[in-house]
């Protein structure tokens, strides 16, 4: 069985066009079959002359996440990719402007960089864009063509994404850019090769369902979609901006209504505002948005309305580091909100589950009457995946409401009605003769406020045993062990996108012969402590790595359980490197 | 003008009111407001429009903030949504957006509306959201015992400004006519009937329409906006004043010694909801702008 598995990484400065370079060639391979894992890695400026890294991993079966070491690196500027020379694998190719413009001053060019056993491609990129296409601006174009040419893919598929993605500039813009292409895949097929590892064409492509590629944002977008979200309001922050973009475009085409709101507090507001009608609302934002949000998401729970917010975190604490991934706003999601005031919270791990979950949010808002929020980071919202759909249509119950009954004559409806599982029957603006007062202060049954010790206390277990239910939500996997059953000299628990590379970690252990196991965690809030426990119970040690730097989900883990965990936690403004976890398992398995 | 001008008896007065419908939007709940608070004649005035509007009760709900004001929503037997501290109008904004039959009135204090809420006003306004916002003025924080608002007057001693209050205040009908309000009025507790009828027109103006409400706090404030100042200062509108002339609307706007009620400014252009429908019919290339 020949296992292909390249990793490509290109990088330049903003503005080469690395990341569109890099967009293109995900689509391409990802056309032709092959499934892909990619992230790209960029400044917080548009122009200037910040590092852009575009990272895409080609396999024959799905990956969990990216490798540390690349195959071939591209570099469109030598003085950002010089550094990055040293994860080419050895028997890796690096591809380099062999014909710079200018004098280089010693080190500043690539080729001094290149290690003893990487492979050395030396092309004259410019010099290609400026013959083929009378201008410098097509080197990323070129330097697809020279992928492309390199590792045989066939043109097509390259040349139709080509046209679709610079149709709206015109012909002469899409005819230069194909002749980029042309010349720099001739350059790429004519070059010596030496290591024909990355020459695996794919056979056919494979036919289990729909394959499309996405990203965690663009997943998010497609989940709200199918769970018929009918109104948005967002204020733009990355890393989720790309989440109310989507939906700017497909909403109103489906009759759906988007607001971009004056800042992030009337965003949650206008979404509980719309929530509290009975439409099915949701806002994305990132950290510092959320922390603008969390007085209104107190209101949420108090009132006991349904609402769905997304959020990407990012490198924190304050503006942080704005384009850089960080999973260190758990805390914020879970307590961030005056007084007890737990909710929902759920964290996909992989683009597919950005689908399912953004789904799924939907219906426990409805059916829990709560807050739902649904935690991103930016390496999960950015990073394109190859996801198969699922032919049967949207898995998402489109109504989760609890049925109202028809009051009697005379009856006078209680909106907090007391019940046995603690979701009383809601009644929106409309209903006949419903009319009521939803607040933030406490309330007794009828919605009048009301202070007392026994109303509070009351209300207060309502408010909280109610989301009890969603721990056994049907089709939503709160928690899923993975890898060897039974006793485990290591068990990982995880949360987030820092799953995958617990994943790869965790095969990559199997291999070298060492038990061990993975559990995810989906469901944040409630927690799943009996899940949890008995699989901690099977391990002889824990391992918890997390993106954060004070360890949020090990606290949680030992607030709640009492139990010795082993932390890694770290805040590379990157994901979580899997030779890190793997030398932690192997320290731990007692295998070094 | 004085408060009564005929001597009222309870009885009778009461079998006038059952008569009228108006109790079927009254809650069970009494008001908790100070004996003499200006408010009671807000809820009837609301009350008053509702019934001769014929609104339907369950097709309406009452958006209110933090404050006094505030608890507006439990004494009217409409569906009523409580808020935060300054948020009625992003929460009325989302009501609007997710169901545009509704009514939807807006209610809040001048420390609701212009301190903490402040920068809500001008994209409410600007987005012509088809809502009614009710802004009860009495210059100070009553629910919190009396503190200084961004509309005390200058000069005014409270808990916060024990010497005197040495800012200015703003002038909010300048603000909202600047923001772009459809319909911008200024009504006084202490002349219910004018009240009842520009409530009247407030809401059944398409639009966002704004009306201020002179509205005496009998507790905190014995010597700013008290019935005596106001009734002495408060004067009409001249009965020539154009409606439809901005610049005109804020010459009178400017006048915050003697404050003139009635409207100041109508305009008639496209709601928050026509221009959601613009962008669903330009989404399916069916309109080409308008």
């Amino acid at each position: 069985m020949n296992t292909t598995d390249i990793q490509i990484a290109l990088c330049g400065s903003a503005g080469d066009g690395t990341i569109a370079a890099g967009d293109i060639l995900r689509n391409a391979v990802a056309a032709m079959g092959y499934r892909v894992i990619c992230f790209d890695v960029y400044p917080p400026e548009i122009r200037g002359f910040g590092k852009c890294i575009s990272r895409v991993r080609i396999t024959k079966e799905q990956t969990y996440a990216l490798k540390r070491q690349s195959d071939l690196l591209v570099s469109l500027d030598d003085s950002h990719a010089i550094p990055h020379a040293g994860e080419v694998r050895t028997d890796g190719a690096i591809v380099y402007e062999s014909k710079p413009v200018a004098h280089c001053p010693e080190g500043s060019h690539m080729s001094g960089h290149i290690l003893p056993g990487q492979i050395p491609y030396g092309i004259p990129l410019r010099e290609l864009a400026e013959k083929a296409t009378g201008g410098a601006r097509s080197r990323n174009l070129v330097v697809l063509g020279v992928i492309a040419g390199l590792l045989g893919f066939s043109p097509v598929p390259f040349q139709k994404i080509i046209e679709k993605k610079f149709a709206k500039q015109g012909a002469g813009v899409v005819s230069r850019n194909l002749a980029g292409f042309q010349s720099g895949y001739e350059a790429g097929q004519n070059t010596f090769k030496l290591d024909n590892v990355f020459c695996v064409p794919m056979e056919s492509v494979p036919a289990a369902g729909k394959v499309v590629m996405l990203s965690g944002n663009a997943a998010v977008v497609q989940g709200c979609m199918d769970a018929e979200l009918n109104t948005f309001f967002g204020y733009p922050i990355t890393p989720a901006t790309t989440i109310m973009e989507r939906l700017a475009t497909a909403m109103p085409k489906r009759g759906r209504r988007l607001l971009q709101t004056e800042d992030e507090i009337s965003a949650i507001a206008a979404t509980i505002g719309a929530g509290y009608t009975g439409s099915r609302a949701a806002t994305a934002t990132s950290g510092p948005g959320l922390a603008l949000m969390a007085e209104m998401l107190g209101l949420a729970t108090m009132a006991e309305i349904p609402c769905v917010v997304f959020v990407s975190q990012r490198g924190g604490p304050s503006t942080g580091m704005p384009t850089k991934t960080e999973q260190s706003d758990l805390n914020a999601a879970l307590y961030g909100s005056p007084g007890d005031s737990q909710r929902i919270v759920i964290a996909p791990t992989n683009v597919e589950g950005c689908y399912r979950c953004a789904g799924k949010a939907f219906e426990m808002a409805e059916k829990y009457q709560t807050p739902v929020i649904v935690l991103l980071d930016l390496y999960l919202s950015n990073r394109y995946e190859t996801v198969t759909l699922v032919a049967s249509g949207p898995p998402f119950n489109l109504n989760a409401n609890k049925p109202l009954r028809r009051l009697e004559a005379g009856e006078q409806y209680h909106r907090f009605a007391m019940t046995e599982d603690g979701v009383s029957p809601r009644a929106v603006p409309g209903d006949a003769g419903c009319m009521h007062v939803v607040t933030g202060l406490e309330h007794n049954t009828l919605g009048r406020p009301n202070d007392s010790d026994e109303n509070h206390t009351a209300m207060s277990h309502k408010r909280h045993s109610k989301l009890q239910g969603a721990l056994q939500h049907p089709d939503f996997t709160v928690t899923k062990r993975i890898g060897h059953s039974g006793r485990v000299k290591v068990g990982i628990l995880a949360w987030g996108s820092t799953f995958g590379e617990c994943l790869e970690a965790m095969f990559m252990a199997h291999a070298e012969g060492i038990s061990c196991a993975a559990m995810k965690v989906v469901m944040l809030s409630p927690f799943p402590i009996d899940a949890v426990t008995q699989f901690m119970d099977d391990c002889d040690h824990v391992l918890v790595p997390e993106v954060n730097y004070e360890g949020q989900f090990a606290q949680l883990l030992q607030g709640l359980l009492a139990r010795p965990v082993v932390r890694l936690s770290r805040v590379p403004g990157s994901p979580m490197p899997v030779e890190l976890i793997l030398g932690e398992i192997r320290r731990l398995a007692g295998a070094v | 003008m004085s408060l009564m001008e005929k001597p009222v008896f309870v009885d009778e007065k009461l079998q006038e009111v059952r008569e009228s419908g108006r109790l079927e939007y009254r809650s069970r709940s009494l008001p908790t407001w100070c004996p003499g608070c200006g408010y009671f004649a807000i809820v009837e005035g609301l009350t008053h429009a509702c019934n001769t509007m014929g609104i339907a009760a369950d097709q309406s709900v009452v958006v209110s903030g933090i404050g006094c004001s505030s608890r507006f929503p439990f004494f009217v037997n409409l569906f009523g949504f409580h808020t935060l501290h300054g948020r009625v109008l992003p929460v009325a904004t989302g009501i609007k957006t997710a169901n545009d039959k509704l009514t939807v009135i807006g209610v809040g204090g001048d420390g609701d509306g212009f301190a903490i809420g402040g920068g809500h006003i001008a994209h409410a306004a600007k987005r012509n959201v088809d809502i009614t916002y009710l802004l009860f003025d009495n210059g100070i924080y009553g629910l919190t015992k009396g503190q200084a608002s961004p509309l005390s007057a200058i000069g005014l001693r409270t808990s916060t400004t024990p010497f005197e209050n040495p800012e200015r205040p703003l002038n909010p009908l300048m603000m909202l006519l600047s923001y772009g309000a459809s319909w911008v009025g200024q009504s006084y507790a202490g002349q219910p009937d004018h009240l009842r009828e520009m409530i009247t027109q407030a809401i059944a103006h398409r639009g966002f329409s704004y009306l201020h409400i002179l509205s005496p706090c009998v507790t905190f404030d014995k010597t700013s906006k008290t019935y005596t100042n106001l009734s002495m200062k408060v004067r009409r509108l001249p009965p020539k004043h154009d409606t439809s002339n901005l610049m005109e609307a804020m010459t009178q706007a400017q006048d915050l010694d003697n404050p003139a009620v009635g409207l100041y400014y109508q305009q008639f252009r496209p709601t928050l909801s026509d221009t959601f429908d613009q962008v669903v019919a330009l989404s399916s290339g069916e309109g080409k702008g308008s």
